[in-house]
């Protein structure tokens, strides 16, 4: 098999765009644009030199950790910043343990490359995804090439343009509606739907606590939550 | 803020995050993971995304914090939207319209 994958790559030297991939990202690159151009207002508020916080979308490239590390820098210590952007973080700590066995099964190189593309809806999109690992890693890729540069794009046109999009518009709403549709797509049977919803009302009822580590306390309450259904009908 | 204090704030957490992302799959790919971790992490990404929507609405670090009628209105919309035609878009467009509507009307 590690032969024919390798002739099979030799033929298709230059990368071409997984179809497939395309047609999965565009829906949910819509509404990385108004989540990124919030940003990028924010980065042009912020107490951080303007390119220092640009950068982030191109070393961090997680849109909500980014959020708290520009709004809060400067105005918290450096400590609580870090803390606060890498506990909202975490959650890819969960993301990374899902995709580990797909990519028990892939090279070196795409396992060191992969995770720094690993945003929220390149999760969602590479886990529902299965198939053989030469085809995975072009899906993987072609998600992580259409966001990558889209996300500086348009948190660039934040930073630039910011100051003319009237805050009535009330865009920022637009990322909880996409997740939401996310969320519906990954409810499949009961034991998922208790998961999302005891993850809802958990983080609902933890929400004060330091950190937004409500976050992550209220979603790994869901996923025992879904485990506890699933254990209790089979066994 | 000074440039140098900024620099390594992002530097931090840039490493910080390719690490949250890169651990388990640098450091699990080598072994099958147990039946039963396999089995929880179904629920990691319905729980995490969940969890999120409400850290979106509900910002805790927002003077503002709190969910209105607006917001819950394209949630649900956004949600029935879904569950029915299965478009991210027309999710995203259903759901913009009722927060609007819901928010000329309160």
């Amino acid at each position: 098999m590690p032969s024919s994958t390798t002739s099979r790559d030799r033929r298709q030297a230059r990368f071409k765009l997984h179809q497939d991939a395309v047609r999965d990202s565009l829906p949910l690159l819509i509404p990385a644009v108004p989540f990124g151009f919030v940003l990028g207002v924010e980065i042009s508020d912020s107490l951080m030199p303007v390119g220092v916080g640009f950068s982030t979308s191109v070393v961090v490239f997680a849109g909500a950790a980014q959020l708290a590390l520009v709004t809060l820098a400067g105005t918290a210590s450096v400590v609580t910043v870090v803390l606060t952007a890498l506990v909202i973080n975490a959650r890819h700590v969960m993301y990374s343990a899902a995709l580990a066995p797909v990519m028990a099964r892939q090279p070196l190189w795409f396992r060191a490359i992969a995770p720094f593309v690993l945003v929220d809806q390149v999760f969602a999109l590479g886990i529902s995804r299965s198939g053989d690992p030469a085809d995975f890693r072009r899906y993987y890729l072609t998600c992580g090439a259409l966001f990558f540069p889209t996300w500086q794009v348009v948190t660039a046109l934040g930073v630039l343009f910011g100051a003319a999009v009237p805050e009535s518009l009330g865009l920022g709403v637009a990322p909880a509606l996409m997740f939401t549709g996310i969320v519906v797509a990954m409810v499949i049977d009961r034991a998922t739907l208790v998961a999302a919803a005891v993850a809802a009302l958990a983080t609902i009822l933890l929400l004060d606590l330091p950190n937004r580590s409500g976050l992550l306390c209220g979603a790994m309450i869901g996923v025992a939550a879904g485990y506890a259904v699933e254990g209790r009908r089979t066994g | 803020m000074s440039v140098a204090e900024s620099v390594l704030l992002v530097a931090i957490v840039a490493v910080g995050t390719y690490l949250s992302r890169a651990g388990m799959i640098l450091l699990l790919s080598g072994r099958d993971l147990p039946d039963r971790v396999l089995r929880a992490l179904r629920y990691v990404g319905p729980a995490v995304l969940a969890a999120l929507v409400v850290t979106f609405v509900a910002d805790p670090e927002e003077a503002n914090r709190g969910v209105s009628a607006a917001e819950l209105a394209g949630l649900a919309v956004s949600a029935s939207v879904h569950a029915r035609w299965k478009s991210l878009v027309a999710t995203l467009v259903a759901g913009m319209i009722a927060f609007w509507v819901v928010r000329e009307l309160v």
